[in-house]
């Protein structure tokens, strides 16, 4: 493969033979199709701008995956680092001062007899709505812990944040997606 | 408060720390005495793990054929422009 005047032809080639994959693959990562798909606009954006440095060893496919990964964890980087409203402090929505849960707010029993709610399609889909409607940093931090394929210390390593900070984070989604659920599928 | 005991807070705090990373021994033993006593946590950790399995457990999304080439059109039109 050449680079310089034969470069067009081959990034072309590249869109037709892998666009498909880099495209399903940040999907799963960003679930959201607008995004991935500028993320993979960028991905060959980036590819065309340094075709010269991509090294034969790696294959084609391997080098924009990896210039891919790199967009996908720059955008988890920079929503974390995102500041949260103040406003939006849910702890004092869910436990009184002492730290006890608020009567209004208790889990409630969630077992229904001889329903599994792994598989139940409407279950499923009263969380996905839920978890839509998360405030955007929590949800990219749920988004992150499942998607992401890492176990929290990678997660912190690669965002540069304190282990505290995930968790707590991930807690506070976690509060109010349970919440959602129990309000949106338990008291119909 | 004695050491051993957490408020409900805590105690789910504890139970997501526990779930992406590890526990000190400390912190297992609070947690274990808190969910004893505490019906509304140990349900909690229950619906949050859960909420964990669903989660991991959906299936990606597989993308159409024709999002796919209009994805494609629209990159090769940027690197038209781009190169120019």
């Amino acid at each position: 493969m050449n680079s310089g005047s034969n470069g067009t032809v081959s990034l072309s080639e590249w869109v037709e033979n892998y666009t498909k994959d880099l495209y399903s693959w940040a999907l799963h990562k960003v679930s959201d199709r607008e995004l991935a798909k500028d993320l993979v606009q960028d991905t060959f954006l980036v590819a065309a701008e340094k075709l010269t440095s991509w090294k034969r060893e790696s294959s084609p496919k391997t080098w924009l995956f990896s210039i891919l990964n790199h967009k996908i964890i720059d955008y988890y980087r920079k929503k974390v680092r995102q500041p949260v409203s103040l406003e939006n402090q849910p702890e004092s929505l869910f436990f009184d001062e002492t730290g006890d849960w608020n009567t209004n707010n208790r889990p409630g029993e969630w077992d229904e007899e001889g329903k599994n709610l792994l598989d139940d399609a409407d279950f499923r889909s009263v969380l996905q709505t839920c978890l839509e409607a998360l405030p955007e940093k929590w949800n990219t931090c749920v988004k992150l812990k499942y998607l992401m394929n890492k176990n929290g210390e990678e997660i912190c390593q690669e965002l540069d944040i304190a282990p505290t900070n995930l968790w707590q984070m991930v807690h506070r989604a976690k509060l109010q997606l349970r919440n959602c659920i129990e309000t949106n599928w338990f008291k119909d | 408060m004695h050491w051993l005991f957490l408020s409900c807070l805590k105690a789910t705090e504890l139970i997501e720390k526990k779930m992406s990373f590890r526990l000190s021994s400390k912190e297992k033993m609070q947690l274990m005495m808190h969910k004893a006593m505490c019906e509304a946590c140990s349900r909690y950790e229950k619906q949050s793990q859960l909420i964990d399995e669903v989660i991991s457990g959906q299936a990606p999304k597989t993308p159409s054929e024709g999002e796919v080439n209009l994805l494609k059109q629209k990159i090769l039109s940027d690197l038209d422009v781009a190169q120019k």
